[in-house]
């Protein structure tokens, strides 16, 4: 079975998005492309097809997450997106339709788990593992892993 | 009409004060100024003042006699007020107001008139009697007041404005500050982390990594810290409980099971970062040692609350360490001096097989 995911990583500070892309291949999985801006976004291919974004709420050239969180849904409707902020309390009821959160300062421990997590959902839905305390998960995620298994 | 003829009596035989009729006689001499009128005649005239009325009006009786009250009415009279007491006069009501009149000088005073019917035995209105009272130090003492209320209230609103706009100043510095907080704590994590993978010494590695998970207890500690409704307790039990699934998760250690027993604890958030850290060093410590080698074992955590004072206790079935050993660590040293910080205590004891450390710590003063 494969069980390498596709991840795109939204984030301009790139201090962070080296850090996260490092954690996502220590952990066996593939770092598609980086965005630091929504435009950067929306000047990726359109076959880019993520499984998975971290996007940051606050990015380069006054965009934001919630607008990149959108555009993905419209583009990539399979990707699971997960918030990496540390303004969890900008996040809408809603998540604007994205999964969960992964609140900053996140710790190594943190983010490879939820990437264990999202990965054991994303090919064998729903998840085997507990959900880990530093993945915050909204209303939209139980209904995907429901969904992803019918 | 006889009894209506009296009140006139009194006037023209002019009686000494206290002698004659003592009801008369009282009205006559009293301080309170009083009138009497006539609804029957032409236009309700006065027939009847007394000696304070004169005084407080400065008119003689001949000036008065004879005219409607209105005569004391002027410019700044408030019209509302006046249409009150004809209204209460037309409909035979007694009726009580403050009312401006002039003087004959034109000086002014506030009148407070009281002002009432007087009826015969047939219930027909005979007299209207009214007092009249110089109540302008109270009006302008009210009137001060309610000035003075006025500019204070607009004092409050000025000066709160400008404490609403220096607390709007300091909430933006304090989410700056905040918001720079954590993106350091996050870049220091993702440097260290950057530069651990370019270090071939796994000896060296090893350290750094120790270091690492320092800066993420800390970072975890800011996390839920700054997540929490209340930023003066810290929530230690529910951290312990996420640390370990956390430590334990991401070591990749499938083979190490877990024995949780955590409820929530308060402690105050002042010693947060102080026992995030020893329990941290517990951890990691029991993840390597413990169970180095790939040897696979039990790890257990107990939280348990008393009144003034909680215990976390952490467990492993791993071989157990010596102490000579454990002295020599920089963990160790860091667990004794931060619960020393903290006022905790921390002891070590056999598990047989394997090490039981417990920390016993002060909770939070103020009760949830």
């Amino acid at each position: 079975m494969n069980s390498t995911m596709n991840i795109l990583i939204v984030e301009d500070e790139m201090l962070l998005a080296m850090d996260i892309e490092a954690m996502v291949e220590d952990s066996g999985h593939h770092v598609l492309a980086e965005a630091t801006s929504l435009r950067d976004v929306r000047g990726l291919p359109d076959d880019l097809n993520p499984q998975l974004a971290f996007v940051d709420i606050h990015l380069a050239d006054g965009s934001n997450g919630l607008d990149v969180c959108l555009y993905i849904r419209a583009h990539w409707p399979d990707a699971l997106i997960v918030f990496v902020t540390a303004n969890v309390s900008m996040i809408p009821t809603d998540f604007s339709g994205a999964h969960g959160a992964i609140a900053k300062p996140f710790s190594h421990a943190g983010v490879v788990n939820a990437i264990n997590y999202l990965a054991d959902g994303m090919f064998d839905p729903p998840p085997s593992i507990p959900r880990p305390a530093s993945l915050i998960a909204s209303p939209n995620l139980e209904p995907r892993w429901a969904q992803s298994a019918g | 009409m006889k009894q209506r003829d009296d009140w006139h009596l009194t006037d023209i035989l002019d009686y000494e004060h206290g002698r004659g009729d003592p009801f008369a006689a009282a009205v006559r001499a009293t301080r309170m100024p009083m009138v009497i009128t006539d609804p029957a005649r032409d236009d309700n005239p006065i027939v009847f003042c007394n000696v304070a009325f004169q005084e407080l009006t400065g008119y003689s009786r001949d000036e008065i006699i004879g005219r409607n009250c209105r005569f004391l009415q002027g410019p700044e009279t408030d019209n509302a007020t006046v249409a009150r007491v004809r209204k209460a006069i037309s409909a035979g009501h007694d009726i009580d107001v403050d009312l401006l009149n002039y003087r004959k000088d034109g000086t002014t005073f506030w009148n407070a008139l009281y002002m009432s019917p007087v009826r015969d035995k047939g219930g027909v209105i005979r007299f209207f009697f009214a007092s009249q009272l110089d109540v302008s130090d109270r009006v302008e003492a009210h009137n001060i007041i309610s000035d003075q209320k006025t500019l204070i209230e607009r004092e409050v609103e000025r000066r709160t404005g400008d404490l609403l706009a220096a607390l709007d100043a300091k909430t933006v510095l304090l989410h700056e500050v905040d918001h720079r907080v954590k993106n350091n704590l996050t870049m220091i994590g993702s440097l260290l982390r950057l530069q651990v993978r370019t270090i071939g010494d796994p000896a060296v590695a090893s350290k750094l990594d120790s270091m690492l998970e320092r800066v993420d207890a800390l970072a975890v500690v800011h996390r839920q810290l700054y997540q929490s409704s209340d930023i003066s307790r810290f929530d230690i039990g529910s951290f312990a409980e996420n640390l370990i699934s956390d430590v334990v998760g991401s070591s990749g250690r499938g083979d190490i099971t877990l024995d949780v027993r955590a409820q929530p604890l308060s402690i105050d958030s002042a010693n947060a970062s102080a026992l995030g850290l020893i329990l941290n060093e517990i951890l990691t410590n029991a993840v390597k040692h413990a169970f180095a080698d790939g040897r696979s074992g039990n790890l257990s955590l107990l939280v348990d609350g008393g009144d003034d004072y909680g215990t976390i206790k952490i467990c492993d079935d791993g071989p157990g360490m010596p102490s000579t050993a454990r002295s020599k660590s920089i963990g160790t040293s860091l667990i004794t001096r931060l619960a020393r910080q903290a006022r905790a205590e921390a002891t070590w004891s056999n598990n047989a097989p394997g090490t039981c450390v417990t920390i016993t710590f002060p909770k939070c003063e103020t009760k949830t």
